[in-house]
């Protein structure tokens, strides 16, 4: 995932929270502020599309429950 | 959209502020470890520390992989990084990490070729592209790290590409913390909790701490209004003399964690009896070594590593900074000869290391400015 440049990829709270715009098998699209990546979900349950996932290394960790 | 402003409200930090100071008693100091890096890095971005009054004193925590990682590991990198054939894949962190032979970093300026990857699996992907090449990944970082390399070497097998594999320097976040409370004249009211971390591991990986040692704990988000209302939270337990762990991330985490990324790392890998953490020593099954039915994909079962155990340099005081034994500026070193440019130790290099947080944003003496609220 792409991160805020002051912070470090290594530790796992630099974890980002995105949303999902395409499913393809065990793969998804995330959408972040100006781009999208691809994660692996298989550790995640039923994605589907618009879940929120927090993502970190290239795949998902768990859904984001929303905030609004 | 990054789903974080609602977390960076003003209004609220004030109110929080407000309530925080109510709970307080004058001139009774609270000590709060902050385990993650992640957590200093925000108490110092956003300017916690000075919001809060000063009986909350913030003990960084040795929750930052980079800067527990021990010299003769690195050394152990920059080895396989330059054996022939060889492409080395790390996260970007771990390049200007110094070991007794210097850095990755220096190492790729020598000539190794060593690449910078955001995912184990974007190292995977260098091997399917680069079939007569061997490539290794620097597997390094905690529970929210390990599944990524799980996965990596579950698709690896899958797929049968051979020519990957991983350096597994994965640790887990228990038994720091026990060794930290264990450590003689080291006083801590209360902790909280990376939150990341218990996504995978679950809020119920913190009850020893209640049960064996009578602390607070709160699992923990990263946003400003997240630490000011653990620190609420923690507060309260103290005022009512509760001893919990509480959840404050129950967007994310919960109580039994990810049990897929949990069974996902479990298949692949294995506590290893005993691992060397910067700081603090050797700390028995603390860290994960890959199982024996990957030995195919593990770097060190396919590659002779020197494997020799290094000294850390005499004037870094890491080791007592990653206990909360002292503050970054009161290391001999600090912002000295240890800057972010030149680094000695390893809280200096990482991003999320207490010392470079307190370095970059400017806390190079002692300042405990208040912020009227």
């Amino acid at each position: 995932m792409t991160l805020d440049p002051e912070r470090c990829i290594t530790c796992g709270d630099v974890a980002v929270t995105a949303r999902v715009i395409e499913v393809r098998g065990q793969t998804a699209t995330v959408e972040l502020a100006d781009h999208r990546e691809q994660v692996g979900i298989e550790l995640v349950e039923e994605v589907a599309l618009g879940d929120l996932l927090l993502c970190h290394a290239g795949i998902a960790l768990e859904k984001v429950a929303s905030t609004q | 959209m990054r789903f974080v402003d609602e977390f960076r409200s003003g209004e609220l930090a004030q109110k929080l502020t407000r309530e925080i100071v109510s709970l307080v008693e004058a001139g009774r100091t609270v000590k709060i470890m902050e385990v993650c890096g992640g957590h200093t890095h925000a108490i110092y971005k956003h300017g916690v520390e000075d919001l809060v009054p000063p009986e909350i004193d913030f003990v960084h925590g040795p929750g930052c992989p980079v800067c527990v990682i021990p010299m003769g590991r690195v050394d152990d990198a920059i080895s396989l990084a330059e054996r022939p054939g060889v492409i080395f894949t790390t996260f970007g962190d771990m390049l200007r990490v110094p070991g007794g032979r210097g850095s990755l970093l220096e190492a790729k300026a020598r000539g190794a070729d060593v690449r910078m990857v955001y995912s184990p699996l974007d190292a995977l992907e260098i091997a399917r592209r680069n079939p007569d090449r061997e490539v290794v990944f620097f597997a390094i970082g905690f529970e929210t790290t390990a599944p990524a390399t799980a996965v990596t070497l579950l698709r690896a097998r899958t797929e049968g590409v051979r020519n990957f594999s991983a350096f597994c320097n994965h640790v887990t976040i228990g038994p720091p913390l026990r060794a930290i409370l264990e450590s003689p004249g080291l006083r801590l009211d209360a902790f909280i909790a990376p939150g990341h971390v218990s996504t995978v591991i679950g809020t119920r990986a913190y009850d020893f701490i209640v049960s064996e040692y009578a602390r607070p704990v709160v699992v923990t988000a990263f946003e400003p209004i997240d630490i000011l209302q653990a620190v609420v939270m923690v507060l309260r337990q103290l005022r009512d003399g509760r001893r919990e762990v509480e959840n404050q991330y129950t967007r994310v985490v919960r109580r039994d964690g990810n049990r897929r990324a949990v069974a996902a790392i479990e298949e692949t890998m294995e506590l290893r009896d005993t691992f060397e953490w910067r700081g603090l020593g050797w700390i028995e099954e603390s860290g994960l070594r890959l199982r024996p039915e990957f030995a195919d994909w593990d770097a060190e079962i396919r590659f002779e590593l020197p494997g020799v155990r290094i000294e850390d340099p005499k004037a870094c005081q890491c080791g007592e900074v990653l206990i909360g034994a002292i503050k970054p500026w009161e290391c001999r070193v600090f912002g000295t000869a240890c800057t972010p440019e030149r680094p000695i130790g390893t809280c200096m290099v990482s991003s999320e290391g207490a010392c470079a947080a307190y370095y970059n944003y400017g806390r190079l003496a002692r300042r405990r400015d208040r912020v009227p609220v």
